[in-house]
């Protein structure tokens, strides 16, 4: 067996491939894909990025197409020792071109990214090379520590951070959230969340840790479809965001509840989600765990609070998702503060990322190995913890962070004299958040209906402030800092 | 709306079909054409608004209503 032990994730895939060779992996449009054939898959994709000249600690611009190809270079890359920059090729071209300047990639592969001076190989030319399975693979000395990905997440000044995980890192996450969800080998899980974040990525290196199988769906937009995934397949566990709950209760009513004998968990998160909300899934799902994580991308699944079990206090995010992992709460100074006081909320544990791409994010990132997740928050004396702010003004719409400084960028790019965003609850009550607009008054006053139309293109729809307010003045700090908590109040 | 080439939007399009068209796609598809329309989809029948075509047929239908 092909030794790599620098990824426990690829370790147990490739243990699976030999004690379960004929078990299905992957079921991805017609194709269903067994744990050997996976394993062979890899090993012949890691053999073409070797000929290509992809050298260990190289990075590698990968799109997060929802198919198994962008699975077999995912793990392929992560056997040679190359950096997975894992980027939604839809994102805008000056998202990526970003990423790729901070990241230089030596190659990029998948569909849809053109970027000028950098090579783009398809998924389908990479399988399609037939030339190179008889190259012996070498696998190069690397440590678990070394970076296996690099997630870009929102930053709040308007620049995407590059977070660096591990392989320690991803694995750690994935042993943490299948010890307390359960997914196990018996489970075969349906992934309709977007590949190119931390959650859906999280969950296909779950399943696959757990010898499972996966089940590739687009997304949820039909539920029709996914519906008739969870019956064909005997779907037992599923992962979703809370606006997708909310959809699935507008467009399907109840009948989700059909499936609930046979579904043994559904994970949340990526935002919050009411506790009435809480209450029907439970209705509705009376044997199902309903496990639902707080955490970021930088320390992905701190948290868990299953609902069943957390029926008398709904409201908390939960505890340390294993014994891996501790959370505490500090004050400015990074002084931890008792029970009940409200603070900024740190973890620590083995699925913390050790650091930033580039340096300059690093700064106050930490309180010493303490990670700052920027939420604000306590701990209550059974050692749940409980959010109640924000420090970071990042907007949470359906589950994705924007950056207030993105959407302000774009709208003063029309003209407008200042402006700055805010997050107001969804008045649709589907999305959790969404941005709203304060444009301050000034010799260019257009009708907000053409600053609407003038965002379309700039930026995605979802983005778009949904309530817009003429005032006065931006209110700013003496050094210029918009003061976007005070428009909040 | 969802910055796709309009080559790409066939009566045969489903939700799902391109990455553009998700959840969140959707429902901007489904409240702008309530609103530009002047149609209100019965919520009993999202479920199976599934389609480019089967939008159109309801649409037709709700204002031969």
């Amino acid at each position: 067996m092909i030794n790599a032990s620098h990824s426990p994730v690829l370790c147990d895939i490739f243990t699976h491939a030999s004690s379960t060779p004929g078990k299905i992996a992957l079921v991805a449009g017609e194709a269903r894909i067994s744990y050997a054939q996976l394993q062979e898959r890899i090993l012949r994709v890691a053999a073409f990025l070797q000929s290509q000249g992809i050298k260990p600690g190289d990075r590698i611009l990968l799109a997060a197409n929802k198919e198994a190809d962008f699975i077999y270079l995912y793990f392929a890359a992560h056997l040679l020792g190359v950096v997975n920059v894992v980027v939604d090729s839809s994102s805008p071209n000056e998202r990526l071109d970003y990423i790729r300047k901070v990241t230089s990639p030596a190659i990029a592969l998948g569909d849809g990214i053109i970027l000028p001076g950098l090579t783009c190989i398809s998924f389908h030319d990479v399988l399609a090379a037939d030339d190179v399975s008889a190259v012996p693979i070498h696998v190069p000395q690397v440590s678990t520590d070394s970076v296996a990905d690099v997630m870009f997440t929102t930053g709040t000044t308007g620049a995407p951070k590059g977070v660096c995980l591990s392989h320690a890192n991803i694995a750690g996450s994935a042993r943490n959230t299948n010890g307390f969800i359960g997914t196990d080998a018996s489970d075969v899980e349906a992934l309709a969340l977007p590949l190119s974040h931390s959650f859906g990525l999280g969950r296909l290196r779950c399943v696959l840790m757990a010898g499972a199988t996966l089940v590739l769906v687009s997304n949820f937009a039909n539920l029709k479809s996914f519906f008739h995934v969870l019956e064909t397949e005997r779907v037992t566990g599923f992962g979703m965001v809370p606006a997708v709950w909310q959809y699935i209760k507008r467009f399907s009513g109840r009948r989700i509840a059909r499936f609930a004998d046979q579904l043994r968990y559904i994970e949340m998160g990526s935002a919050a989600l009411s506790v009435d909300d809480k209450r029907l899934l439970m209705e509705l799902f009376p044997t199902t765990r309903l496990c639902m994580h707080y955490g970021l991308t930088e320390a992905s699944r701190a948290m868990f609070c299953e609902f069943h079990a957390c029926a008398d206090n709904l409201d908390t995010v939960g505890r340390p998702a294993s014994d891996q992992v501790q959370a505490i709460v500090l004050d400015e100074a990074g002084r931890q503060l008792p029970d009940g006081e409200d603070g900024e909320i740190c973890v620590r544990g083995n699925m913390v990322t050790r650091s930033y791409f580039l340096d300059a994010d690093n700064q106050d990132a930490f309180h010493g190995d303490w990670f700052r997740t920027g939420d604000w928050g306590h701990r209550d004396a059974r050692g749940f913890f409980y959010l109640t702010g924000r420090k970071k003004e990042l907007i949470n719409i359906g589950g994705e962070k924007v950056s207030p400084a993105t959407i302000e960028q774009a709208i003063r790019s029309l003209g407008i004299t200042d402006c700055a965003c805010v997050a107001i609850p969804d008045p649709k009550g589907v999305l959790g958040e969404v941005p709203k607009a304060y444009l301050q008054r000034g010799d260019n006053q257009p009708a907000i209906e053409r600053v609407k139309q003038g965002l379309i293109g700039i930026l995605p729809p979802h983005e778009i402030p949904v309530e817009w307010e003429w005032i006065d003045k931006i209110p700013r700090t003496a050094s210029g800092k918009i003061q976007r908590l005070k428009l909040q109040q | 709306m969802l910055n796709v080439d309009l080559a790409v939007v066939t009566d045969q399009l489903s939700s799902g079909d391109i990455p553009e068209w998700d959840s969140v796609g959707n429902l901007a598809i489904i409240s702008t054409i309530e609103q530009e329309l002047d149609v209100e989809f019965p919520l009993e029948d999202l479920f199976d608004l599934t389609s480019v075509q089967s939008i159109v047929d309801e649409v037709i239908m709700l204002k031969n209503d």
